[in-house]
């Protein structure tokens, strides 16, 4: 379980997350809703500890975690995987490798084991026999994938999806909707991702929280959520800008 | 409150120097700590190695048989003035050992390799690479920047010494081949005036070289903000802060030891 | 061709900066491991001031070799030279240090020699030399002769110079004008008689003048007895060449001895006699030969030397010795160490006994059940674990071939070790974990210990893998003998209250 209390964060004068509180379940999707630029990949960055906030305490299994070294944070980490904005693939090495990565880091398996689970993980996000294969020559989407493998190689059991459909086209986009579906239910693993795509959020999301002006201003279903009575809400889930209503 | 004003403004840039200077040293210190956690990551160190040491070969040995080439010309027609042509072989010994060697050797690696590992871990922070390795627990420093520094302090001194070498025998060509100095006498000056001191103390100033244009040019990629062009600008100026860092400490170290 | 390791490339890198940097500091240190071709030639000086080792030796201006050595050698300069193969050299050639250009570089110039000379062998010593014009010396004698003048001048300027010196040159010079004075006058007092004297002088030659002219016959006579004399001689002469040629042609008593053939013959004959005893000693003939060349004998009292020495020593051979050691393999990025105490009861037998450490040890197989869209998938996950093993051999030693056998890391095996540089340097081939499905475990070591205690490891692991395990490794041991204990426990500070 995931909690984030009264978690505050300014960069200069700008402050982008204002006291915030959020509580995300275990074992199922939570989307984090926001306008672009409202601090959603910073609550991301919070969690798992590459951002330290001003204030506030963020709890991983009752263990606060902004109170850890090192070597603790790191001990948590991994239970993460962690999907980057642009999949963060090392370009010095092969999709193989990359993905092999977190196993040859944090394990003792044999070689040949490691590259069972490689070939493994790849096919289970439907990129089979890319190993050899450089992250430059893949596309967008396969790049993608190519991190999710990365990201569930230590099979964790919390994975961070920062923005995972940004840039990619409708088709793709919803390929990876289901790919971050079917992984969920594969592995049981407490899933948030970060999105402004509303379509998606309701396709994939368990629960929802809606970020505004540094907070999280509601939480819950997506039926909750489409029928919310917040004007911000109306306006984001209408996809409508405050200048084309606001008008006389 | 001008007078203040004008103060600020003078001393801003000087602080900003101190501050840059510190962070570096941070770096380079965080780097040093690393190195001696497992795990030692050799498998990294050989790559960095191989792009730093190996690599570099080619433009190194070029360099340094065209300096010991040229100095051996420009000597002699110094020298030939009052009859001193068997010093031409010290002079080029003496200057390639002590100087021409490890500088110009520092020089061309911070200009291939430097600029490489600016811009190669620049690349790697703004597209969150490096956020993605602290993500999967492993640690940036040690695993990018640790290997980059030994490498250059190992490799440096190992590049040095083959410049060294390539220049004297490219002075050797020109002057006794080419200028008509007696051979055994262009060596055996050599021998005479050079001291295996020279060519260690040279060697030491290898060490630092490497050490600094590696711990620069890895501090410039590591903090790189501003996308593809601040990767531009990282790899620039991690050359010429290298390169003024070298001559710099060029000069200390020379004063120190010679 | 296989493309290069990384690990290969650096290698080949750092080892070609070594080689060159041990050659630099070889030749800078005035080392020299190789010898240009050619043969040694000494020479004696009694100053070599500014010659340098290597620098040109020359005959008529023309390189033919180089300074090799120089030394010292009761109180004489010695030079050796290398002179390039085909040239002769005269054995009364002169060596002399020669200085060229203003900054006083000096080489070596060998004198032609007498033609009839003969040339001079290899090893052999140059006699005649010239000391080297030391500018040095030149100069200190030029100011050894200055200096002469000047304390000469000054004591003439001592003499001479000042008030005192004036008036004793006055007198001087008073004196002899009084001198002139009275010469001239008793010149003027004795003119007559001076003028008699003059008178008879002349007649004195005029009569010489006619006595000449008389006895003209009389000196001829002279000089024809001379010529008979010296006819004479010529006669004398020829006896003596006829005797001499008697000589030669062997007559008379010392002719016999100087011509005989014969006694030659016996001399000659009396030489070869020697010569043959000596091949024969040579040869092992003979009770001398044998006792010189046997080397039975020489291996006998060498035995016995041994004998008594193991005798001496028989408390000294049983060894114990305490090692530790951690390899690094680069393959799988985990370091294993050993432990190994080695008893040693002979100089070519030893009990080996060793614990490892390899955090790769063990196998162990977890299996994890998992539901996945309703169906129970049960999965397997090996790891690798931390384990100790043991091993323990016996090791036999054939000079420099050693074989053990045993327990290798828990498993049974053989090795075969090979010492080199008095032991500083083995070669091991380690095979053991003999399976019936996999390949033996075969490692091979080499170990270098630069110095005492201490030795570095490298090698290759398990290189007949098929699954992916062979490995290069790397790591550095430390060894004690027991007396090397002994010492270090005895010297280790013991606190005291």
């Amino acid at each position: 379980m995931i909690r984030l209390a009264g978690v505050t964060k300014s960069f200069g004068s700008q402050r982008v997350l204002n006291a915030l509180d959020l509580e995300i379940p275990s074992e199922e999707i939570t989307v984090i809703l926001g306008r672009s630029g409202s601090g959603k990949s910073v609550i991301l960055k919070h969690i798992i500890g590459l951002m330290t906030p001003d204030s506030g305490k963020i709890y991983i299994n009752d263990k606060d975690i902004t109170r850890l070294n090192e070597r603790e944070l790191n001990e948590v980490r991994k239970q993460f995987g962690m999907l980057f904005q642009d999949a963060a693939l090392f370009d010095s090495m092969t999709v193989g490798e990359n993905v092999a990565f977190p196993l040859v880091e944090h394990t003792r398996l044999p070689k040949k084991e490691i590259q069972r689970i490689v070939e493994e993980k790849l096919r289970q996000v439907g990129l089979p026999g890319v190993a050899e294969k450089m992250p430059s020559e893949l596309s967008g989407g396969m790049r993608k994938r190519a991190g999710l493998a990365r990201a569930i190689a230590l099979d964790p059991k919390i994975i961070l999806f920062d923005e995972p459909i940004t840039g990619l086209d409708p088709i793709m986009s919803d390929a990876i909707d289901d790919l971050i579906v079917n992984t969920q239910r594969q592995t049981r693993a407490t899933c948030v991702v970060i999105s402004h795509d509303i379509a998606s959020t309701f396709k994939i999301a368990h629960n929802i929280a809606m970020l505004y002006e540094g907070q999280i201003i509601e939480f819950g279903s997506p039926e909750a959520i489409r029928n919310s009575s917040h004007p911000f809400i109306r306006q984001f889930i209408k996809r409508e800008a405050p200048g084309w209503n606001a008008g006389p | 409150m001008a007078m203040m004003n004008f103060f600020e403004y003078a001393g801003r840039p000087f602080v900003g120097i101190l501050e840059e200077f510190g962070r570096v040293m941070l770096l380079f210190l965080s780097a040093a700590v690393w190195a001696f956690r497992p795990p030692f990551r050799l498998r990294q160190v050989f790559k960095q190695m191989e792009a730093v040491g190996v690599n570099s070969l080619p433009v190194v040995l070029i360099t340094a048989v065209s300096s010991g080439m040229v100095l051996a010309l420009q000597s002699y027609y110094g020298f030939r003035m009052f009859g001193g042509e068997s010093l031409v072989g010290a002079t080029v010994a003496l200057s390639m050992t002590r100087e021409i060697g490890p500088v110009f050797t520092a020089l061309m690696v911070t200009g291939r390799a430097g600029s490489a590992m600016a811009a190669e871990i620049g690349t790697m922070r703004v597209k969150e690479q490096i956020d993605a390795l602290y993500a999967m627990s492993v640690n940036p420093v040690q695993f990018l920047v640790m290997p980059r520094v030994l490498a250059g302090m190992v490799t440096l001194p190992v590049l040095t010494v083959v410049s060294d070498f390539i220049g004297i025998v490219g002075g050797y060509f020109v002057g006794g081949q080419l200028l008509g100095i007696n051979s055994g006498v262009f060596m055996a000056r050599i021998y005479e005036m050079l001291d295996l001191n020279d060519i260690f103390n040279g060697l030491i100033k290898a060490v630092c070289f490497g050490l600094i244009l590696s711990v620069v040019s890895c501090y410039k990629g590591f903090y790189t903000t501003g996308g593809a062009e601040g990767v531009g600008r990282a790899a620039t100026q991690a050359v010429v802060i290298s390169t003024v860092s070298i001559f710099i400490s060029d000069f200390f170290l020379t004063a120190v030891m010679f | 061709m296989t493309k290069l390791t990384v690990e290969a490339k650096v290698g080949v890198f750092v080892v070609m900066g070594i080689v060159i940097l041990g050659y630099m500091a070889m030749k800078v240190g005035k080392l020299s491991l190789m010898r240009e071709k050619g043969y040694d030639v000494e020479v004696f000086f009694d100053s070599v001031s500014g010659l340098a080792p290597d620098v040109p030796v020359e005959i008529a201006g023309v390189e033919v070799g180089r300074v090799r050595d120089i030394s010292l050698v009761d109180g004489m300069a010695r030079v050796v030279l290398r002179i390039k193969p085909g040239v002769k050299i005269k054995k009364d050639a002169k060596a002399v240090i020669r200085t060229r250009g203003i900054l006083g570089d000096k080489y070596i110039t060998l004198g032609k020699g007498s033609p009839s000379a003969p040339d001079i062998k290899p090893g052999q010593r140059l006699w005649r030399t010239e000391p080297a014009m030391d500018l040095d010396a030149l100069m200190g004698t030029l100011q050894d002769v200055a200096a002469d003048i000047k304390s000469l001048s000054s004591s003439l300027t001592g003499v001479l110079g000042g008030a005192e010196g004036k008036a004793t040159l006055k007198a001087i010079f008073n004196n002899f004008k009084e001198m002139v004075q009275t010469l001239n006058n008793t010149v003027q007092k004795n003119r007559d008689n001076i003028d008699v004297i003059v008178a008879n002088l002349t007649d004195f030659s005029k009569t010489l003048k006619e006595l000449g002219g008389v006895n003209v016959k009389d000196i001829q006579k002279i000089i024809e007895n001379l010529s008979q004399a010296s006819d004479r001689l010529g006669t004398v002469m020829e006896g003596m060449n006829r005797i001499v040629s008697r000589v030669n042609a062997g007559k008379g008593n010392i002719g016999r001895l100087l011509n005989e053939e014969e006694a030659i013959d016996n001399l000659n004959a009396a030489l070869a006699s020697l010569r043959e005893i000596s091949e024969k000693i040579n040869q092992g003939q003979g009770t001398i030969g044998k006792l010189v060349n046997e080397e039975e004998t020489a291996e006998k009292i060498n035995t016995a030397l041994t004998g008594i020495n193991d005798y001496l020593q028989k408390q000294e051979t049983f060894r114990t010795y305490v090692d530790y050691r951690g390899e690094y393999l680069f393959e799988h990025e985990w370091a294993k160490s050993y432990f190994t105490l080695r008893i040693q009861p002979k100089e070519d037998k030893y009990y080996l006994f060793q614990v490892v450490d390899d955090p790769a040890g063990k196998e162990k197989v977890t299996r994890i059940r998992r539901e996945v869209d309703g169906q129970i998938v049960e999965e397997e996950r090996v790891e690798l674990e931390d384990e100790l093993k043991f091993s323990a051999q016996i090791a036999k030693r054939y000079y420099n071939l050693g074989l053990r056998g045993g327990f290798f890391e828990s498993t049974g095996g053989v090795a075969i070790d090979y010492y080199l540089l008095d032991d500083r340097l083995t070669f091991s081939l380690e095979a053991f974990d003999f399976d019936w499905e996999d390949n033996p475990h075969l490692k091979f070591i080499a170990n270098f210990s630069p110095i005492h205690h201490i030795y570095l490891t490298a090698g290759y692991d398990d290189f007949i893998n098929d699954e992916g395990q062979e490995s290069f490794f790397l790591g550095a041991g430390i060894q004690f003998a027991d007396e090397d204990i002994k010492t270090l426990i005895t010297n280790v500070p013991i606190p005291t209250h």
